[in-house]
């Protein structure tokens, strides 16, 4: 489980690896909460979501399309994120704390997820997928 | 400069058909020697990429502070056949409707001494900014329909500024055509909150000293003079633009094999302007892009307050110049090949720059051309610019937004100390307040081209000339 930023000049670019579709989703959601907030706790705030879309790549942008409305409209700066993918449909359990201006102002805010580049390839045993968050 | 590229002007390059497969038309761009040295491959490849899609008309356009982003390329500009062409929001971006406006005040910058920090301080407590920041301001479900139709005149009809301010927006403030039915709940849920908020990221209000007049005669017109302190806002349409965006690019990537549109990239999703699909992105995204001007007329509002309590001068002695759109598209009559011709103008990270006597400038200023203003990156100077006649005959009557990045967020982290930047802006007299220190590294100067040199070459390519060069003072960001 993991992501690292790569060089992207515009805007931010972040490649996620997992053994398992899954931890793409819940790893690419930390990644995501990481630009955008800095470090987090799970203060016990829960949410769930379910998805439905045409392919993979879509679920991914619709899933953390989703994830920036709630943080959006809610102030929930989420931390765990437990993701379960079946073909194209996806439920995910999130949890994480309230906004605090005082420890969450570090990061940057993400204005949406590009399509441009996204592809969920599966590398050796892993798979990898590049991410283009507009900031 | 790359390979497979032609030299067809001082300043102009062309990218024939064939760079990349299926394109319609040329690219062209306008650049440099100095700023080809930045230019990314990737960049050319989406200034390809835009034409290859259905109905563009003549070139695939971009500005010298054109750069590698997603679906068209930031500084990307092209125009669209109303019948065989497409809309795409890969052509406006997900933060519609980003601008900026340019306020003049009475004050000189010996009136600011000894109040400077009071000043930044003041406004950064009545502008919200930075991530998670919600505004004062609360407006209904119904009134937040109202400022999806009405843009700029909503706000002042609340209060927020006056008549005048309207003739001096691009297109008064609004765009017509606004289709409230195209914005999602989601949506709504996020605009209610935020309207009156600057944002995060590189948004900024920042106060600013006009020290050089480069074009006397048109500063007169525009009535700003050498060493008058003013202040510029440069936001968008925040979570409710954004939402909107998103919203759409999922609908219209999922309708393109029923249009039988094959494109290389799926950020440039997009559908035929008279669509179902086409036609609910355009009411929507109109919708944020009206949004974008009402916010920016509430911020300005509440920013000349500040200066009319802490320097006892009048509301109505700070004069809004202009302000100007850099993320949309619009419906525009333009001459081709001699006739006054409809095609809908997609401009991303690119400003408006009609010449002299184009319609839909204020009257004011139509024997100069409209205002353009170029924001620079924190720390440089901004520009005033009035449009030209040659970038309507090139650009579709366009130029460039801004500078252009040229340092990732990660290496500017690794070079930069954000507390290192405020502590050498204030040494250099320019007072910096934002949320925190970190985010400050990310929009350093030296992350970004030379604003002047990307102003240089649109000022001698014709794309627009300068006015004005304005010295920052203080800033306040997300």
């Amino acid at each position: 489980m993991s992501f690292e930023e790569l060089e992207h000049t515009a805007d931010v670019l972040m490649r996620v690896r997992g053994a398992t579709i899954n931890e793409i989703f819940a790893d690419a959601g930390r990644a995501m909460f990481h630009v955008m907030y800095g470090p987090c706790e799970d203060r016990s705030i829960e949410r769930q979501i379910s998805l439905e879309a045409d392919d993979l790549e879509s679920l991914l942008i619709d899933y953390l399309s989703e994830l920036l409305f709630i943080t959006d409209v809610e102030n929930i700066v989420f931390c765990t994120f437990d993701v379960d993918v079946r073909g194209t449909r996806l439920v995910a359990a999130l949890r994480g704390e309230p906004f605090d201006p005082a420890r969450h102002s570090a990061g940057t805010l993400i204005k949406g997820i590009s399509y441009f580049g996204l592809e969920i390839v599966k590398d050796e045993e892993t798979y990898v997928v590049e991410i283009i968050f507009d900031i | 400069m790359l390979e497979g590229i032609n030299k067809i002007g001082d300043l102009e390059w062309e990218v024939p058909i064939g760079y990349v497969p299926n394109m319609r038309v040329p690219g062209r761009f306008f650049l440099s020697r100095a700023l080809a040295e930045t230019l990314e491959e990737g960049a050319v490849r989406q200034l390809a990429n835009v034409a290859t899609l259905p109905g563009i008309v003549k070139h695939s356009l971009a500005m010298p502070d054109i750069h590698w982003g997603y679906g068209f390329p930031i500084g990307g500009v092209a125009a669209f056949d109303m019948t065989e062409g497409v809309i795409s929001p890969g052509g406006v971006g997900f933060d519609i409707n980003c601008g900026v406006r340019l306020i003049t005040t009475p004050l000189t910058e010996a009136d600011l001494a000894g109040k400077k920090r009071e000043l930044i301080e003041r406004l950064f407590a009545v502008v919200p900014t930075g991530v998670g920041s919600k505004s004062a301001l609360r407006v209904s479900n119904k009134e937040l329909t109202g400022v999806m139709v009405d843009g700029a005149r909503w706000a002042v009809e609340r209060g927020f500024g006056t008549e005048a301010d309207l003739a001096r927006c691009e297109g008064e403030g609004a765009i017509p055509g606004a289709d409230p039915e195209a914005v999602s709940a989601k949506a709504r849920q996020r605009g209610v909150p935020q309207l009156g908020t600057l944002g995060a990221g590189n948004h900024f209000l920042e106060v600013q000293v006009a020290r050089e007049i480069v074009d006397p005669e048109a500063a007169k017109v525009f009535e700003v003079a050498e060493g008058q302190v003013c202040f510029m806002v440069h936001c968008g349409s925040r979570g409710f633009g954004h939402q909107i965006a998103t919203d759409h690019l999922r609908t219209l990537e999922s309708a393109l094999a029923r249009y039988g549109i094959h494109l290389p990239d799926r950020q440039l999703a997009c559908a035929p302007i008279d669509s179902p699909e086409g036609r609910a992105y355009y009411g929507g995204m109109v919708c944020a892009a009206n949004y974008a001007w009402a916010n920016r007329q509430v911020i300005m509002h509440e920013a000349k307050k500040v200066f009319a309590q802490l320097f006892g001068i009048d509301y109505d002695e700070m004069r809004l110049i202009y302000d100007v759109a850099h993320n949309v598209a619009k419906f525009e009559r333009h001459d081709i090949d001699g006739a006054s011709t409809e095609v809908c103008v997609h401009r991303k990270g690119a400003t408006r720059a009609f010449g002299p006597g184009a319609p839909g400038i204020p009257r004011e200023y139509a024997a100069v051309g409209q205002p353009v203003i170029i924001p620079g990156s924190m720390g440089t100077s901004s520009y005033l610019l009035h449009g030209t006649t040659t970038a309507m005959q090139k650009t579709w009557g366009s130029t460039c937004h801004g500078s252009g990045r040229v340092l990732s967020r990660s290496k500017a982290k690794k070079e930069v100390r954000g507390k290192e930047l405020r502590e050498r802006l204030a040494g250099e007299g320019i007072l910096v307040r934002a949320h925190s220190d970190s985010a400050l590294a990310e929009e350093a100067p030296k992350v970004y081209k030379p604003s002047r040199e990307v102003v240089r070459v649109v000022h001698e390519a014709g794309l627009s000339d300068i006015v004005a060069r304005l010295e920052p003072l203080g800033v306040i960001k997300g």
